[in-house]
């Protein structure tokens, strides 16, 4: 059945999948509509050609059972008492799922989902009476006006899909792909009708490819050709399908393609109809006339052919379709690029050791300078391919929180701002399933049951925000619910229980940190899903996630007010700005924006409350990390560096040797057989050669955490001694000063 | 050979002039007497694509009937040098199926039309009247031959 056997055939279902899950999302994104305007006639015709679509793509993909399922609910939905039918929105959720299970199934190769219920559910759809209708009136208004729109002798709304139908029992229609979709959906947009036109080539015509050409000036002359199959010269092309946008009538287009000795028959159908009124007084003609100017905002080469008739629309055309992997070499480039900077800048400036009076120097410092920013602009460029927007992500939790909240039996809106927020594809990849998460939990823990929230004179819809927006150098996207919040008092009870704090601790702890506490594994367990515990289910791979990608999450909770949980992710994995230091001779760095400020100090002023030691920094208590031995100088009075570092609200201080000065590091993933510890996420390769490890902040300060308690007292304890030097160390005593 | 319903020029009622260009003495000579039968009017003859801009700055032709394949100049690169200067011209490509490809050049390049060798009387009837449109009208509709 199916009709590709080779590569190309498996690539184009690659792409075939691809484009169908963004259909899947639209007919979701429809049927949510659907639901909150039963019985709108346009959101139907919308559904109708979503399915059209996914049927014609199945079924030039061999995919026969998706084709014909899609097939019938296209039929049921063609059918005008169907738009009324106030289960339709149930029956469009249920029709999405299924497909998306085929696709899965087709896709893996696996047995086929029972499509049976789905069927059952169509067959009744068009089986109900009109009866049922839930908004006669509306859908009965809006059909006249669809018919003026189509104009007198061509198809009216009504008979779309039968002609849709005919057209397909002598040969199928042509198969757009989502761009020349998205042109249609542009030129409608922009005021313009879409015409499908389907233009016999004339039999006695022997030059099929040259009536081809002659059509399409013609149509070029009176609007902008979208889309054309057959696409290339084909040989034997007897029949021209054409996408048009113009604002002509029906009748002139079909008049214009009507050309005599070369086509014998044409129809002319409507496929879209303008959604935005045409932008005043210009014509088409004049448009595609004015397309070399620069308002109309089109980066078009300048036309192959002079006659310059044959566009599509510039937003359609200049969109292409990447390997990831392609953008990624370019970053790595990039990157060798930055560190072959910085080796130049070494260079350089040894040479201007060297030579001081050397005239030359400037001119050197000025190419530098030059360079650097044009590589600086580079990388930005390249990084901003890779960026997308976050709506890709939060396009599909509308129906996720509605289904969630019809489970959970909920009353909750969703409200998303920020969507066009650019992210790394690859971060938004990742945080896909932690956010997903977050989400869910808002919705089935966060937010209360409407008579509840009532009671607490609370409006009884709850409401989730998703949000997303730049922070620095630093993306944020935000889940927040105005549901019951976190009790902190529980949590406390909780961890205790579990053993995960002390009482000691527990009495210690600020609210801030008690609520963190939700982010522990083992903090609750699955089969006690209470208030509080419900919302620690799968919290810790959240956070494990999280600082997988250098980012962090943060929780800000009011008992009875809500909660907000704040992902915080760095712009891109690949290249950071970072502050370098040493620790016992050894160069390391941390991300530049984690370093609230460096500080110096006296070994004496540091001190030890609870076998910890702190350092009093003006009027705030910094508790220290010491990441190597202390100076084997006379103690109390060497100088120390302290890099005040701040983590997830929480603020701690660094205690390092010496500091080496910041500089753009291109981060160089180390597997785990080269690193034995999580200390470490990264190296890097300074100009002069030398690597430089990157320190994993998160785990750096878990460590910490975790150490009190067993290190207790061994301030000798550095964190970043290999096992050899602490093994020396103890043996030695600490007297080898 | 069939009569058909004489062209003419609507402005003025002037029969229709062609430019003929093909490096065939015979070929072109056939479609002078077509056009004949057309009611049109011989305006220039040209063999090569050189010539052929010459003739048309001389004569400033209704149609021109353009072949492809000549020597000097292509007949794509003079009907392209001619609409250049004079986007109102109105050239019908004329050319044997192998030169497909050509044609459609051609028709990029601003050609209006095409017809086929052999030329058929009554398909280039049709080509000419819908390539002039407006500008000609065509005495008695009962004319269309074939």
């Amino acid at each position: 059945m199916s009709q590709f056997s080779d590569e190309r055939g498996a690539e184009l279902r690659e792409f075939f999948f691809e484009t169908a899950q963004e259909l899947l999302q639209s007919l979701n994104d429809e049927a949510l509509k659907l639901e909150k305007q039963p019985g709108d006639v346009e959101t139907v015709r919308s559904i109708r050609r979503i399915v059209h679509t996914l049927k014609g793509d199945a079924a030039a993909c061999g995919f026969r059972e998706l084709s014909e399922t899609a097939h019938e609910l296209e039929d049921a939905l063609a059918q005008e008492s169907t738009a009324g039918n106030t289960s339709l929105a149930e029956i469009v959720f249920k029709a999405a799922d299924v497909f998306a299970a085929m696709l899965a199934a087709y896709r893996h190769k696996s047995k086929l989902p029972a499509t049976a219920t789905l069927r059952k559910m169509v067959k009744e759809l068009v089986m109900a009476p009109a009866a049922k209708k839930a908004n006669g009136k509306k859908s009965q208004k809006a059909a006249p006006k669809a018919n003026h729109a189509k104009g007198g002798t061509h198809k009216a709304s009504g008979t779309e899909a039968k002609a849709a139908r005919e057209a397909k029992t002598s040969s199928a229609k042509a198969h757009w792909t989502e761009y020349e979709e998205a042109s249609v959906r542009n030129a409608a947009a922009t005021g313009h009708h879409v015409f499908h036109i389907d233009a016999i080539v004339d039999p006695n015509c022997a030059m099929p490819i040259a009536a081809r050409q002659l059509v399409l000036n013609g149509l070029g002359a009176i609007g902008n050709v979208l889309a054309v199959r057959p696409e290339a010269n084909t040989a034997s092309a007897k029949r021209l399908e054409i996408l048009l946008a113009s604002q002509k009538a029906a009748e002139q287009v079909g008049a214009k393609t009507q050309i005599p000795t070369v086509i014998s028959s044409v129809r002319v159908e409507v496929v879209a109809e303008p959604t935005a009124p045409a932008e005043a007084d210009v014509s088409i003609d004049e448009v595609a006339a004015a397309n070399q100017a620069p308002e109309t905002d089109s980066i078009r080469m300048p036309a192959e052919e002079p006659a310059g008739k044959h566009h599509g629309l510039a937003a359609t055309e200049n969109i292409l379709r990447v390997d990831a992997e392609r953008i990624d070499n370019v970053l790595n480039l990039v990157g060798e690029l930055i560190i072959g900077k910085s080796m130049l800048q070494q260079a350089l400036n040894e040479f201007a050791r060297h030579y001081p009076k050397e005239g030359m120097r400037g001119r050197f410092v000025d190419a530098m300078a030059f360079q650097a920013r044009v590589l600086n602009d580079l990388q930005r460029s390249v990084m901003k391919i890779r960026m997308v927007p976050v709506e890709q992500l939060f396009r599909r939790f509308p129906r996720m929180v509605r289904d969630v909240a019809k489970q959970c039996g909920r009353d909750v809106e969703l409200v998303m701002t920020g969507q066009d927020t650019d992210l790394d594809k690859t971060l938004l990849d990742a945080i896909t399933e932690p956010l997903t998460h977050l989400v869910r939990n808002a919705v089935g823990h966060g937010i209360e049951r409407s008579e509840d929230r009532v009671r607490q004179g609370k409006p009884a819809q709850g409401t989730v925000h998703l949000k997303a927006y730049h922070q620095g150098n630093q993306v944020v996207v935000e889940v927040t619910d105005n549901g019951r919040g976190i009790d902190a008092q529980k949590v406390r009870a909780r961890a205790l229980e579990k053993g995960l704090i002390t009482g000691e601790q527990a009495a210690r702890l600020s609210e801030a940190d008690i609520q963190a506490l939700v982010f522990r594994p083992g903090f609750s367990t699955a089969d006690e899903i209470t208030e509080v515990s419900g919302r620690g289910v799968g919290l810790d791979v959240v956070q494990s996630v999280l600082q997988r990608l250098k980012g962090t999450v943060e929780i800000e909770s009011r008992a009875g007010q809500g909660t907000t949980f704040r992902l915080k992710l760095p712009l891109t994995l690949a290249i950071i700005k970072a502050l370098l230091f040493r620790v016992e001779s050894r160069l390391y760095a941390i991300p530049l924006n984690t370093v609230a400020e460096i500080a110096r100090a006296n070994e004496s002023e540091v001190h030890r409350v609870d076998h910890n030691e702190v350092l009093q920094l003006r009027n705030q208590v910094l508790p220290l990390l010491r990441l190597g031995r202390p100076s084997a100088k006379t103690e109390g009075h060497s100088k120390i560096f302290v890099l005040v570092i701040t983590m997830a609200d929480r603020k701690l201080g660094l205690i390092v040797d010496a500091l080496e000065g910041e500089e753009e590091l291109v981060i160089k993933a180390l597997d785990d057989q080269a690193v034995a510890t999580d200390l470490v996420s990264g190296a890097s390769i300074l100009g002069d050669g030398r690597v430089v490890l990157i320190l994993n902040l998160a785990a750096v300060v878990e460590r910490f955490a975790k150490l009190r308690p067993s290190e207790a007292g061994s301030i000798s304890f550095g964190l970043l001694l290999s096992n050899a030097d602490r093994t020396q160390l103890s043996t030695a005593g600490g007297a080898q000063a | 050979m069939e009569q058909f319903a004489p062209v003419k020029r609507s402005k003025d009622g002037q029969p229709i002039r062609y430019l003929v260009v093909d490096d065939s003495v015979f070929a072109r000579k056939n479609l002078a007497r077509i056009i004949e039968t057309f009611g049109g009017q011989l305006a220039g003859e040209a063999g090569d694509g050189l010539t052929a801009i010459t003739e048309y700055e001389r004569t400033h032709p209704d149609i021109v009937l353009m072949d492809i394949t000549m020597p000097q100049m292509e007949g794509i690169e003079a009907a392209e040098k001619i609409v250049q200067k004079h986007p109102e011209a109105r050239i019908v490509m004329v050319s044997s199926v192998g030169y497909q490809e050509n044609i459609v050049a051609a028709l990029q390049r601003g050609a209006r039309h095409f017809v086929q060798k052999p030329v058929k009387p009554e398909v280039l009837y049709e080509v000419i009247k819908y390539v002039l449109g407006e500008e000609a009208t065509a005495a008695s509709a009962a004319g269309a031959g074939a």
